[in-house]
């Protein structure tokens, strides 16, 4: 056995189902290809640039969908469970990954198999069904028009009721093509930013149905259990994931709103004055019942909610997290758990994505106090901040594509630009803007502006820093900061490990992991030289559909508005000078942020033919 | 019946209560079994109920009188003598699945590729599940201290289906 053949059989291969015509093809990992991008988003980026090209309509058939494990998925290293879907965003129309935790990326690894890309259109509703190698496309009329749940249950009790097949599917806003459709794993696990789920509604895939009996293997057996060992028990000690498992996400809002950056009231404020009423331990007091795991992670930060609605229908959900109390919730003036929680299942049911909603809510919001869209076009409803009502029936309407609701569908920059008032659009790239506010926080401005899917906090989550260093409002130091962060991230999202459990299970036990499980020898350097090749990609990727500088940029509320009261009182953010120093830290061009020909020679990206 | 030794009258216990679905005793199981992981190698499976959100574990209770035992037709299972658990002899085990019907507690499962059943063997007296349940949701207890939990459940009236989460 060749040294690539041994790797691969600890990897497992790539599944390719052609929609248009129906062909369903197993094929080999690329290994060079796995060497210089690990997996997960890496491994990712690098099949979109091969074969999802400038001119692909991110809704036509030439678009692909491309799910990625990282090769740490299915052993039993904590919190292994990422799968990464790399795919052209029809909310940016430009590059996009989404990352997905809970239990359908290791069942898809247990199946054999560590990708899937789908490609073309099917004409009629169709679904995917894996059962290990029995592998076909089944017709989903039943299924079409069905939300979340409906579908879950519908496709499950199909599928004999087995509840270990994991299903991850669409909802009605991914059929009517809602530019911030998301796909959902497990019921309440999502790939949820950049609309990948209207990418599937586009090519009439209703859900992908997994079922593996197979094994994961790795090179040293006894090294993964002794790290997987190590690992969790420093896990279960350290005060941060304590805080993760009591209040899950949600641990971060008091953090957050007390240092003045939270999203309030579409970034008019950045502090919420009725933000203690949304903290972690509120939450755990008024709906949280039970804590849910993803696959082998001793964490659990996943937060069970039960709850009554307005009408009266008992509901259990996983969540809210925090971005969605942020967006959903502050964002939009509104307080109170009741309005929050069943917006939140508008999203989940529908199948949207909970941050960019609310940021569409918050722009019709403050849009409806300016005078600029009245009554008349909300079909009488007084759509001010802090109106829990209000937000629930306008999800509702974005949901079903009812009157206003069908512009907000379009994503929070089109609406803005057909309301006339682009100013009010909180985005970068046509992506909305997480709860961070910049203008309190200031490496987040460069996460937000030269993230390759539009603002995006994960891309580089330094919040944490630099609150705990006291920097959060200087600007030196901060392109360096943001540039080890996202090397830090890609490194995680291509390994496939989730981002919490980072703190322990840091970078050079990363490292490690990699060399046990695949043989395969890889440094810290290695890893990150991995990550920063990965970015590159990502960045060129983008700069051939003609992104650059011009449009790593945010809006003009943070650049120019300064903040108004609260710790953050009077801070704007220049973002040029933070510019300026990140693309120095990358080896970029100052003129048009795009590498320069000596940094891809030296990341061996500089043949476009042979990326 | 004879007099059982101390480890004889242990059993493993599983609380759905304290589960939070993240199924590292299959991992553990598994590549302690056979050095892979898959959850089809496991001897203890966890289910997680998508309606109700409830996660629930399918384990080998270590009958006293194993129906298993009594189901087998090929003397291919046994106790072992130190720990009371169940053993299979693989090369005796036709896979006719006679046991699996008769495990009331659908704890017995085939090899995925071969032709034995898999039964929980307590690893020797020192079952993995337990030792590396983050949550002390699978333990390793007396016989005579084993319906605690359950018992405990039933007063909190966590064991009814839906009823986990009434408030």
């Amino acid at each position: 056995m060749s040294d690539d053949d041994r790797i691969r059989a600890f990897l497992g291969d790539v599944l390719r189902v052609n929609l248009s015509k129906g062909n369903i093809s197993r094929e080999e990992l690329p290994m060079e290809a796995v060497r210089r991008f690990i997996g997960g988003r890496g491994l990712g980026a690098w099949y979109l640039y091969n074969e999802v090209g400038p001119e692909a309509d991110p809704l036509g058939p030439a678009n692909r969908l491309i799910f990625m494990n990282g090769p740490l998925v299915g052993t039993p290293l904590p919190a292994c469970n990422k799968i990464n879907l790399c795919f052209k965003s029809p909310l940016t129309s430009g590059y996009s990954y989404s990352l997905c935790g809970g239990h359908w990326g290791p069942e898809l690894r247990f199946s054999g198999r560590t990708g899937l890309i789908i490609e073309g259109a099917s004409r009629e509703p169709v679904y995917l069904w894996i059962d290990d190698d029995e592998i076909e496309l089944r017709p989903a009329d039943r299924l079409w028009g069905r939300t979340v749940p409906e579908t879950e249950e519908l496709l499950r009790a199909e599928l004999g009721g087995d509840e270990l097949v994991q299903i991850a599917c669409i909802g009605p806003a991914g059929e009517m093509l809602n530019r911030m459709a998301c796909i959902t794993a497990g019921r309440f696990r999502e790939f949820g930013r950049g609309g990948c789920g209207a990418v599937m509604g586009s090519k009439r895939l209703k859900a992908i149905a997994v079922r593996g009996t197979g094994t994961v293997r790795f090179d040293d057996v006894a090294g993964v259990m002794g790290l997987a060992e190590r690992l969790t028990a420093d896990l279960l000690i350290q005060p941060k994931t304590i805080e993760r498992r009591n209040y899950g996400t949600a641990e971060f809002l008091k953090g957050i709103n007390d240092n003045g950056f939270l999203c309030t009231r579409n970034f008019s404020g950045t502090h919420f004055e009725e933000g203690h009423l949304l903290e972690g331990p509120r939450m755990r007091e008024a709906i949280v019942v039970g804590d849910s795991s993803c696959f082998a992670c001793p964490v659990a930060c996943g937060k069970r909610s039960y709850v009554k609605t307005r009408d009266g229908r008992r509901m259990l959900l996983e969540g809210p997290e925090f971005e969605t109390i942020a967006l959903l919730g502050s964002n939009c003036g509104v307080s109170d758990w009741e309005s929050l929680v069943e917006a939140t299942l508008v999203c989940d049911e529908y199948g949207f994505d909970t941050m960019n909603a609310g940021a569409c809510v918050s722009l019709a919001m403050e849009c409806f106090e300016k005078g600029i869209i009245t009554i008349r076009d909300t079909g009488g409803m007084e759509l001010r901040f802090g109106n829990g009502a209000a937000l629930v029936s306008l999800l509702r309407m974005m949901a079903e594509r009812r009157g206003i609701g069908d512009i907000l569908a379009e994503g929070v920059r089109c609406a803005s630009e057909r309301f006339g008032a682009p100013e009010l659009a909180m985005h970068s790239r046509g992506q909305a803007l997480p709860a961070y506010d910049p203008r309190g926080c200031k490496s987040m401005a460069l996460a937000y502006a030269t993230s390759p899917k539009g603002a995006h906090h994960m891309f580089s989550p330094t919040m944490g820093h630099e609150i705990a260093a006291g920097t959060r409002l200087s600007y030196e130091g901060k392109g360096a900061l943001h540039m080890e962060n996202q090397m830090e991230m890609c490194a995680v999202d291509s390994l496939g490990i989730c981002s919490t459990v980072r703190g322990s299970f840091n970078i050079s036990e990363q490292a490690r992991a990699f060399g046990l499980v695949t043989g395969m020898k890889l440094d810290v350097e290695g890893l990150k030289l991995a990550a920063e090749r990965t970015i590159n990609l990502e960045r060129i990727y983008n700069a051939r559909l003609g992104f650059s500088r011009k449009d790593d940029t945010l809006p003009k509320r943070i650049l120019c508005e300064p903040v108004p009261s609260g710790p953050s009182a009077g801070e704007t953010v220049d973002l040029d000078r933070l510019l300026d120093e990140y693309y120095s830290q990358m080896g970029w061009n100052l003129e048009d942020g795009l590498p320069t020909r000596e940094r891809l020679l030296t990341l061996g990206l500089l043949d476009p033919d042979a990326v | 019946m004879g007099r059982e030794n101390s480890m004889e009258k242990k059993v493993l216990v599983f609380e759905a209560a304290r589960c939070t679905g993240c199924r590292i005793c299959e991992q553990w199981c598994s590549v302690h079994h056979f050095g892979m992981a898959g959850p089809s190698l496991s001897r203890i499976t966890i289910i997680r109920d998508h309606v109700n959100q409830i996660d629930n574990g399918i384990i080998c209770h270590q009958c006293v009188d194993a129906p298993c035992i009594a189901s087998c037709k090929f003397d291919a299972l046994s106790k072992d003598g130190t720990t009371g658990a169940i053993i299979v002899d693989a090369r005796k085990c036709t896979g006719c699945r006679l046991c699996i019907r008769a495990c009331p507690h659908g704890a017995v499962r085939m090899h995925p590729g071969e032709k034995y059943v898999l039964i929980c063997d307590l690893c020797a007296g020192e079952p993995q599940c337990a030792l590396h349940c983050p949550e002390k949701a699978v333990q390793y207890l007396e016989r005579g201290k084993a319906e605690r939990p359950y018992r405990s459940a039933l007063v909190r009236g966590l064991a009814g289906r839906g009823k986990r989460y009434e408030r």
